[in-house]
């Protein structure tokens, strides 16, 4: 398999005819590096159960058609907001209400655009390198030192395409300064009927002593494709809460990079993957033991229904010195159709000696004596199934560290569980 | 009110149950007791309608029903309660969650409303007290942590929410201190009723002391050797299950 290749020229032009804004600069130096690059996947290992050729097959029919960006529809951001209380931001195929940026005004939270703001770029890979080349703008959301929020900003990412294939970029910086506390939902959503490829880029900087919350929900058309990195960097004695839900998209690809460079530091996060026939989700997460003593804990779990296909690969490095690590990796899969496919791969690199690391991986299916149980005492196969399908995802529900979500998680859950139990016949 | 004719069953192909009669009428109360392995546990598992036993042969009717065509789930909305041996831990799943949903589809299917929110609460605490158990275990998982004598208490916890027509409960005595013992005993004591009937499974005499049995048999090689009054239990307890095994083929 070769690595999918980008139009370049059309993406020349493309760029070429973006604005000469604050994000020029930056764009030109993504473009050249891009072109060195080229797109991820082939036969890296790192990209080995996830291809990009349709999404770099959209890509280029919107590049070649003029790289036109449509309005998203803003009836699923009503509900969203509605729904889940936080201080929203919405971007629209890219693209910020700078009424909206400019309405929120929270005490100690500046939110910038990124087209205005004087600051570089940070790179962020090669897909990062073509998000900033065609990016048109972006938010930089700062939270001033010693800050403690009261309520999570939401970060709504609405994609639409309506008639023809669609591209859209979405990249938010996040600084969280020492001793603040703040809470984030970063909320992916698409709809309309044409292709559609969302590549976003998030890069998170938690100063020394301070605590993030942070709850990402990918919900996007099942027909809908995404590439998602985030890095987040945890300064001394700060802490990561992180979570993670994928229920949507035909491929999606998230990549999380998590490091630890400051002793304290500790990052615990977790993920569900509730998928169904066509559907192809990968998380990646990696994690840098920089120094001691650091700690992350991650658990990841899989509901998969059709001809599911998951891919979760969670990478720990424990760097030379850093003595003291403690890094813990789990991922469990719950097979719910002869067809899914899942491929879980814990990764430990040490180069430290006083470390403690452990990892755990599970596939199974539904426990037929517990399933037994629950029918003698009256419920039927399908509820009974549902009923340990839903506990199964509980448990990272309840590892959000958000808890005005946990009933909006659960409910979700089931309604798509019960969608996807119903198109299998499970 | 439970007819069991010329019952075989088989488990992977081993024959388990080997032409076993049974009948058991409402108001009663029946005690089966037996040595390890002579079908006991299989015995409650067929009439509630574990998918791993294959009945060969004979029927198995409930109020005039053929139990062996319903579902699990039918049967036992249909009034059938088994009371676990080994009651199933199930993380995640909250106990009170279960109750109700148990509760509710036996309501639903006798055509009746889901009870009340507050009525559930206030009849499940009642049945709790009565079974000296702690109310923070409704808010638990499932049987998730439970002690041994949690669990049990819990099966009969959820036997009284259910007040099934017939209850089948598989060594309910097994790992329990007298204490629990006592408490499981009253449980299934206060339920004992003129239109109810229930079959206690047990390896010893030991249950039969706090629920006297109208009728005692004991199993031997899936069939039943012998059925008495409670003094036959009491005999068997002297004697050994050899002098069963004996008599029986002799």
């Amino acid at each position: 398999m070769k690595s999918p290749t980008l139009s370049i020229d059309a993406l020349n032009k493309v760029v070429a005819a973006l604005p000469e804004d604050n994000l020029a600069t930056s764009r030109r130096a993504a473009l050249d590096q891009f072109r060195q690059d080229g797109m991820p996947g082939g036969r890296e290992e790192n990209w080995k159960y996830t291809d990009l050729s349709e999404a770099v097959a959209i890509a280029n029919r919107w590049l070649e058609a003029g790289a036109e960006i449509p309005r998203a529809g803003v009836a699923a951001v009503d509900d969203i907001v509605r729904a889940i209380d936080a201080d929203w931001i919405v971007i629209d195929n890219g693209q910020i209400d700078t009424q909206a940026v400019d309405g929120t005004a929270i005490a100690g939270v500046e939110i910038k655009h990124l087209s205005s703001s004087a600051e570089q770029l940070t790179p962020s890979g090669r897909l990062g390198d073509l998000n900033a080349a065609l990016l048109r703008d972006g938010l930089r959301i700062s939270i001033a030192a010693s800050t403690e929020l009261a309520r999570p900003i939401g970060i709504l990412i609405v994609d639409h395409a309506d008639s023809a294939a669609t591209v859209s970029q979405i990249r938010v910086d996040i600084d969280v300064a020492a001793n603040s506390s703040a809470g984030f939902i970063e909320y992916h959503v698409s709809n309309g009927d044409a292709e559609l490829y969302a590549n976003s880029v998030v890069n998170v900087t938690l100063g020394d002593g301070s605590h993030a919350d942070y709850v990402r929900i990918q919900d996007r058309d099942r027909a809908h494709e995404q590439t998602g990195y985030q890095s987040v960097t945890v300064g001394r004695d700060a802490e990561l809460r992180h979570c993670a839900f994928d229920f949507g998209g035909r491929m999606v690809r998230n990549d999380l990079v998590i490091d630890l460079a400051n002793p304290g530091g500790n990052a615990e996060f977790a993920g569900l993957y509730l998928i169904g026939d066509g559907q192809h989700i990968d998380n990646h997460t990696r994690t840098d033991h920089r120094t001691g003593p650091t700690e992350s804990h991650q658990e990841y779990r899989g509901i998969l229904t059709g001809k599911a296909r998951g891919v979760w690969n969670g990478k720990a490095i424990v760097h030379k010195g850093a003595d003291g690590t403690d890094a813990e990796q789990a991922n469990h899969n719950l097979v719910l159709s002869r067809n899914a496919e899942i491929d879980a791969k814990p990764e430990l690199e040490i180069y430290a000696d006083d470390v403690k690391c452990s990892h755990g991986t599970t596939i199974g299916q539904l426990d037929e004596t517990a399933l037994f149980y629950l029918r003698t005492r009256g419920l039927s196969q399908h509820d009974a199934k549902q009923v340990l399908t839903r506990a199964f995802a509980q448990a990272i529900v309840g590892k959000a560290p958000i808890s005005s979500l946990h009933d909006f998680l659960a409910d979700r859950i089931a309604g798509r569980l019960d969608q996807l139990m119903q198109e299998t016949d499970a | 009110m439970l007819e069991v004719k010329d019952l075989k069953a088989s488990i992977g192909g081993t024959e388990i149950l080997r032409g076993l009669s049974l009948r058991v009428d409402a108001g009663e109360v029946h005690a089966i007791m037996g040595p390890n392995g002579s079908g006991k546990s299989t015995l409650a598992q067929v009439i509630a309608g574990h998918s791993d036993y294959e009945v060969t042969d004979g029927t198995v009717a409930f109020r005039g029903k053929n139990l062996l065509e319903l579902e699990p789930e039918e049967r036992a909305r249909e009034g059938i309660f088994l009371g676990f041996q080994y009651p199933v831990e199930i993380p995640g799943v909250n106990n009170a969650y279960l109750l109700k949903a148990a509760v509710n589809a036996k309501r639903k299917h006798q055509g009746l409303d889901e009870i009340d929110a507050f009525e559930f609460l206030k009849l499940a605490r009642e049945k709790m007290a009565l079974l000296d158990m702690d109310p923070k275990l409704l808010n638990r998982g499932v049987n998730e942590g439970f002690s041994g004598g949690e669990k049990k208490r819990n099966e009969i916890l959820q036997m009284a929410m259910l007040e099934p027509s017939l209850a089948i409960l598989d060594e309910t005595d097994s790992g329990l201190d007298i204490d629990a013992l006592r408490a499981v005993a009253e449980g299934v004591n206060a339920l004992r009723a003129p239109n109810r009937a229930i079959v206690l499974v047990t390896h010893y005499q030991r249950l039969l002391d706090y629920i006297e049995p109208d009728h005692v048999h004991v199993l031997s090689e899936g069939r039943i050797a012998r059925s008495g009054d409670k003094s036959l239990a009491l005999e068997l307890e002297e004697k050994g299950y050899d002098w069963v095994r004996k008599a029986a083929n002799g």
